[in-house]
């Protein structure tokens, strides 16, 4: 792949079509723990190192067995271009959980000090749309392996980095008066829809 | 030295010029004003420890005599501003609200000086270490408002270079004209004192800085020099607070005092004018810190002007001094404008860092309701102390207290700037002080 | 229709590999964790208000399993959860008192005199800094309501420049009162329902000239039920063991009024604001 290609993958992932802002996926966590800088990048950490993992294992299932065209033998019976790629989305979703479960607890054991950090996150991930979203975008376009793990990567960058801009507008909010209508959720909302509307401007980046 | 003196800037970063009115109370001479039947002496009047009285109740005192020790190292003893009895031991209104404990003297009319000290007219002959128990013996605190024991500031750690004594004659505070009276008809006294600080610290190099706005001062002041040539008269822009600690320090010597620091971190110590005057009068004719000049203005003021004023007199009496008042009082402050104290009653009294009674009439106070904070960043480009102060102001709003430390406001010198820029009119200074206040109890809990 | 099956198949062995290997997982790299916490986290109010002095409910839960942490400082819980956390740890539920706050002053705007206008930051340990906040009486409520802002339960009403308490909706977590600059709030256990609603330590008349509503110590209180009172210098306060009704309350009539019950305290003044 030309070096242009990577570089189109990494700003498209990042900044163009942002995994939150302009795909519109995996706003739960999101809004949810967007309320500290920290937690925030707390929570960016984990989805980047999830999304990357799952990212890299769900494409190699499914370059390595669902869309393989395999041809088997089992005893007497013989398939040939086995096409399982209809079934990638019930594949990716158990894939993505079992991934993130084992992962929590072997940071549980291994690295407290970051599973009290991020421990509380993970179980989110497991339901987090924009990781399952990221798999299938990969598989949509047909990246490699490796192309579909930078994505992964990126795609949780994007992530960290909406989420990052978000807290910090919230940390602004919480100190500024609020109407008592628009006070909590809905001036979040609001701010999400503003900070969406901004990174539309990104559009124009890539042709 | 004169000459390799680099040129320094002669004003600091921030600040902004309020109206003065320092026409009102500068032109007369300093007046004296009568004896009064009864004092009432506040007795912790330094920063630091309390003295303790060593009277009693009906106990006879002379003028001049120690009614009480210093009470640690931080702490000065404190002196009877007149011949007579000790009378009740009661609480009063202190200068920043509190009720404060004080002590009455009962005047018996003969203001008789008690046994005095011994003068050192050689001063330059005596030593060093008999010249800072002498400032100590004196009971003399930093005249310009904080009230800390000279002799304190005078005896900076062994490991801390000193080599420049800065004097702070700039006197920025709006109204307040005691230091530029003082410095007209006292020179002699404030070069005195400089040199004696100057001997004490073993240092020969003094900066006076003074505002423009004082040319008579610099004038005398200059002239009266010309004895020492280690002795500099700056003259600075008029900007407040120029007299603030670390901005007169840049102003005159380009050093920054970083924050947290003191000025003897950059090799400086900075006397107030008034605190020389003190000091020289306690060297050279062996006389305790009992008296002090004091400028009682504002427009409902008949007569203003500055005025002695022995330790322990109260505002009331001081007020009939100037001839009472001609309008009625919005408000009335114990210092300057923008950092003195407001105040909810007459009795309160003179103290050794009072350097002002100011009166203000009720269309001269403003009063209204504190808005939100519009981020229009005026009061970011006034700080003299360069503290993003809308940020900090929010932050306090929300009590956020560790977001206010992370934002240095510990550093705020309560100077009062970005309060009196402020459209919205938001009690900056107050939020400061409250966050401090919080913060230090925080620390002294978890300590 | 075979790809189907085969797919089934598939994932079938794809859950039973995943299956397998959570579960070895998670057996080889268990980590000890007290079920007991949780169950104690889901009993305790969850309004992490901290005045257990721990760091919000949960870190309670884990202190109370692990340190032996005395579940007693959460005065928020119910009786009823109370009893069952003690039964979690197999202890005796013993007896608990509710706890209310009281704030000790009834110097409201028109009971306690003005000094003067007070202009500043609405804050009262920003206001006691500052000559007070206004009112004469240097022990007396400032009224400009930290107490109630710091209050999780709502249960503090600044009514016409007084906290009162309602007593209905106070846990008795304590918060109020160290912000308090005048520490006028006390904790009284909840059955306690006469006080004498005044904390000056100031000499009779001075009280008297600074607010209507002052105890002046004039020991009519002490002189109809001797028991029940307790005089020191000029402020009486009503004993623990008092078991003072509301009729002799009405009896004794105190002069000023700062001998109140609690239901008459929190809806007398309620009434005066339309007055003024």
């Amino acid at each position: 792949m030309p070096a242009n290609e990577w570089l189109l993958i990494t700003v498209g992932a990042i900044l163009v079509n942002n995994i939150v802002l302009s795909r519109i996926l995996g706003i739960c966590p999101f809004l949810g723990v967007s309320k500290k800088i920290k937690t925030a990048l707390g929570m960016g950490g984990a989805v980047v190192f999830v999304m990357g993992i799952a990212s890299f294992v769900t494409a190699c299932l499914y370059h390595g067995l669902l869309s393989a065209k395999l041809n088997l033998t089992i005893g007497s019976f013989q398939i040939k271009n086995l096409d399982m790629s209809f079934t990638r989305i019930l594949v990716f979703i158990v894939v993505i959980a079992a991934l993130v479960q084992i992962v929590e607890i072997l940071l549980q054991k291994f690295s407290p000090a970051l599973y009290g950090a991020l421990g509380i996150y993970l179980p989110l991930i497991t339901t987090n749309c924009a990781v399952l979203g990221a798999a299938q975008l990969n598989a949509d376009s047909g990246r490699s392996i490796l192309a579909s793990t930078v994505y992964g990567i990126c795609s949780g960058i994007g992530f960290s980095l909406a989420l990052l801009l978000f807290s910090s507008l919230r940390e602004r909010l919480e100190l500024s008066r609020i109407p008592k209508a628009f006070q909590g959720m809905s001036i979040a909302l609001i701010t999400a829809g503003i900070l969406a509307l901004a990174f539309m401007g990104f559009s124009g980046l890539v042709k | 030295m004169k000459n390799n003196m680099p040129i320094h800037p002669k004003h600091f970063e921030g600040g902004i010029h309020p109206a003065d009115h320092k026409e009102l109370s500068a032109a007369g001479l300093i007046r004296n004003i009568p004896l009064l039947d009864k004092y009432t002496l506040v007795i912790q009047q330094n920063i630091g420890a309390p003295p303790k009285l060593n009277v009693q109740k009906g106990d006879t005192v002379l003028k001049g005599q120690k009614i009480a020790d210093a009470g640690g190292f931080v702490s000065v003893p404190l002196h009877a501003p007149t011949s007579g009895t000790i009378g009740e031991i009661l609480e009063i209104p202190g200068a920043n609200g509190a009720p404060v404990q004080a002590v009455e003297i009962i005047s018996d009319g003969k203001d008789e000086w008690c046994e005095p000290m011994t003068p050192y007219p050689n001063w330059r002959d005596q030593n060093r270490e008999l010249l800072l128990e002498r400032v100590r013996e004196a009971g003399i605190v930093g005249m310009g408002g904080a009230a800390f024991p000279t002799h304190a500031k005078l005896s900076p750690p062994p490991e801390k270079i000193i080599d420049t004594l800065v004097i702070n004659g700039a006197e920025c505070e709006p109204y307040l004209t005691a230091d530029d009276r003082l410095m007209r008809e006292y020179p002699e006294q404030v070069l005195t004192g400089a040199e004696i600080c100057a001997k004490i610290l073993r240092i020969s190099h003094i900066v006076i800085g003074i505002e423009e706005n004082k040319p008579d001062a610099i004038n005398i002041l200059r002239r009266k020099a010309k004895r020492n040539r280690n002795i500099q008269i700056i003259p600075l822009h008029v900007r407040y607070p120029q007299g603030g600690e670390k901005q007169l320090i840049y102003a005159l010597t380009g050093r920054k005092v970083v924050a947290g620091g003191l000025p003897m971190d950059v090799g400086c110590v900075v006397q107030n004018v008034g605190t020389l005057k003190a000091i020289a009068d306690a060297v050279t004719e062996g006389r305790p810190l009992i008296e002090r000049i004091v400028t009682v203005t504002g427009t409902p003021v008949k007569d203003t002007g500055n005025f002695h004023l022995r330790l322990g007199t109260p505002v009331e009496k001081a007020l009939e001094a100037a001839g009472g008042l001609q309008s009625p009082v919005g408000k009335l402050i114990l210092g300057g404008p923008m950092m003195g104290f407001a105040q909810s009653s007459l009795k309160v009294s003179v103290s050794k860092n009072t350097s002002g009674i100011l009166f203000l009439a009720n269309d001269e106070v403003r009063q209204f309701e504190a808005g939100p904070c519009l981020s229009c960043g005026r009061c970011v480009d006034a700080c003299p102390m360069r503290l993003l102060v809308s940020t900090l102001s929010k932050v306090c709003e929300n009590e956020r207290y560790d977001l206010a430390e992370e934002n240095y406001v510990l550093s705020c010198l309560e100077c009062g700037i970005c309060t009196y820029v402020c459209p919205a009119g938001r009690p900056n200074v107050q939020h400061f002080r409250r966050a401090k206040a919080e913060i230090n109890e925080k620390r002294r809990k978890n300590k | 229709m075979t790809n189907i099956l085969i797919a089934a198949a598939v994932l079938a062995l794809l859950g039973l590999v995943l299956g397998i290997l959570i579960g070895y997982t998670a057996k080889r790299f268990a980590v000890e964790a007290d079920p007991r916490i949780e169950e104690i986290t889901e009993l305790l109010p969850g309004a992490n208000c901290g005045g257990c002095g721990y760091a919000g409910c949960a870190d309670f839960a884990k202190e109370i399993v692990e340190n032996d942490a005395n579940i007693s400082s959460c005065s928020a819980c119910s009786e009823e959860n109370f009893k069952k956390i003690a039964e979690i740890l197999g202890k005796e539920a013993g007896n608990r008192e509710k706890q209310v706050a009281v704030v000790y002053c009834s110097g409201d705007n028109h009971k306690a005199k003005r000094l003067a206008r007070y202009n500043g930051l609405n804050d009262c340990r920003a206001a006691a800094a500052l000559s007070g906040g206004g009112k004469t009486c240097r022990f007396g409520c400032i009224g400009l309501g930290s107490c109630a802002r710091r209050c999780q339960f709502g249960a503090i009403e600044i009514r016409n420049g007084l906290a009162i308490v309602h007593p209905e909706l106070c846990e008795g977590c304590g918060n109020c009162i160290d912000i308090c600059p005048r520490k006028l709030i006390r904790l009284v256990p909840a059955t306690s329902k006469i006080h004498v609603y005044c904390n000056s330590l100031e000499k009779g008349p001075v009280k008297r000239k600074a607010c209507e509503a002052a105890c002046i110590a004039c020991k009519k209180c002490v002189r109809a039920v001797p028991d029940s009172f307790n005089a020191q210098g000029f402020l009486v306060r009503v004993t623990e063991d008092s078991n003072l009704t509301e009729e002799t309350i009405r009896e004794i009539a105190c002069p000023t009024g700062a001998l109140d019950t609690v239901a008459h305290h929190t809806a007398a003044n309620s009434g005066k604001e339309g007055a003024a």
